[in-house]
């Protein structure tokens, strides 16, 4: 059991790195689905279907053998209905999580108001939540399926590892090698675009 | 040094930041954004009305307030490393947004953030950095909710640029 400090010291040197990195590569999750949906442009895609690619087959892989911390909560409707909202509201704001962070850092003030009030949204949810209480907070959280509190229950890598018996490494490399095909077809379109682009140039 | 004169190949980037996540994976738990947010909110909320914060059941029962919170630490350490590396380079100036619509819609997009991160349990970086690549069902669901809103966002987007 590692101590609070150390945790939040190891999440400092974290963030350090990925906030260095990401100003240093301008990738944004935000640009990374607007670009490609509006402009047909997938700098930042491409690297999103990499990192995703990475991450399941490491995951699944230290899962299989027991390792890791992953996350663990009830999911449903408002997984959709929450980032729907939040993804709707990361275009209009031009950034998401990371990139208000690491915009804020290189002094753009749209950016900190952005941040400030995806604070005041969440004090305004809080009180929403101490009315409804909904959805459910974990200590309520069941990991079973509830129709009334529109709640599908809990299930991951290691409960799919569980039921089937089959190591959660296997069900990574199927994720990762569809993310693969992704990212190959993207590779081709831009190919093609390109192609085209240096016809008209002709 | 030509690493803060250069832009970065962004696969490069989140390649080497995904080999960091899981590290961070074995040792705490995925990278994720909106829990630390949620918490300085928190925070943020008990220094400005005191033990008022207690009457809100929210702040007792799904997320007490406590600056020792890991994820916290994370945001803190993004903003860190972007000064540094703005600064480094050169990049770093007061940019403000200039015109009304620009204000708008980033303080509508704040809010929606806000609640709808709040209202899914997760955020950006743990659906695409954590949950799916987990094989999470949370996952799945969010990514159809995210790629539905940055659509739906995208056509407003739009209609203001050529508005």
């Amino acid at each position: 059991m590692m101590s609070p400090v150390a945790e939040c010291l190891i999440a400092f040197v974290f963030g350090s790195v990925v906030g260095l990195l990401v100003q240093r590569s301008r990738f944004c999750n935000t640009a990374a689905l607007r670009d490609a949906m509006l402009f047909k442009t997938f700098r930042n895609t491409k690297a999103l279907l990499v990192a995703m690619m990475v991450l399941t087959i490491g995951f699944t892989g230290f899962i299989s053998v027991g390792a890791g911390n992953p996350m663990r909560f009830d999911v449903g409707l408002n997984q959709i209905l929450g980032l729907f909202l939040f993804g709707t509201g990361m275009v209009l704001a031009g950034a998401c999580t990371v990139s208000t962070w690491v915009k804020a850092g290189e002094g753009n003030f749209g950016a900190v108001w952005a941040l400030l009030f995806t604070f005041i949204g969440m004090f305004l949810f809080s009180l929403i939540w101490s009315f409804l209480y909904w959805p459910p907070a974990p200590s309520a959280m069941t990991g079973e399926l509830s129709i009334e509190r529109l709640q599908l229950g809990f299930s991951n890598a290691e409960t799919l590892q569980e039921k089937t018996g089959i190591p959660a490494i296997v069900f990574g490399l199927i994720q990762a090698a569809v993310l693969f095909y992704i990212y190959q077809a993207i590779r081709r379109k831009e190919t093609k675009q390109q192609g085209s682009s240096g016809m008209e140039s002709v | 040094m030509e690493f803060f004169r250069k832009t970065l190949d962004p696969v490069i980037a989140l390649g080497a930041i995904a080999v960091l996540d899981i590290f961070l994976f074995l040792l705490v738990g995925a990278w994720t954004v909106g829990g630390g947010e949620t918490m300085m909110t928190g925070l943020i909320a008990q220094f400005f009305i005191g033990d008022s914060i207690n009457q809100i059941p929210f702040w007792q029962e799904v997320f007490k307030p406590d600056a020792g919170y890991w994820k916290i630490y994370i945001s803190l350490g993004m903003l860190f490393g972007a000064i540094v590396g703005a600064v480094a380079s050169k990049e770093f100036f007061w940019r403000f947004p200039k015109r009304l619509s620009e204000w708008v819609m980033i303080t509508v997009g704040g809010l929606l953030m806000g609640i709808g991160i709040r209202l899914a349990f997760v955020c950006n970086v743990s659906t695409f950095f954590g949950l799916t690549p987990e094989l999470n069902l949370g996952g799945y669901l969010s990514m159809s909710g995210i790629i539905a809103g940055a659509w739906f966002g995208s056509l407003i987007y739009k209609r203001v640029l050529e508005g």
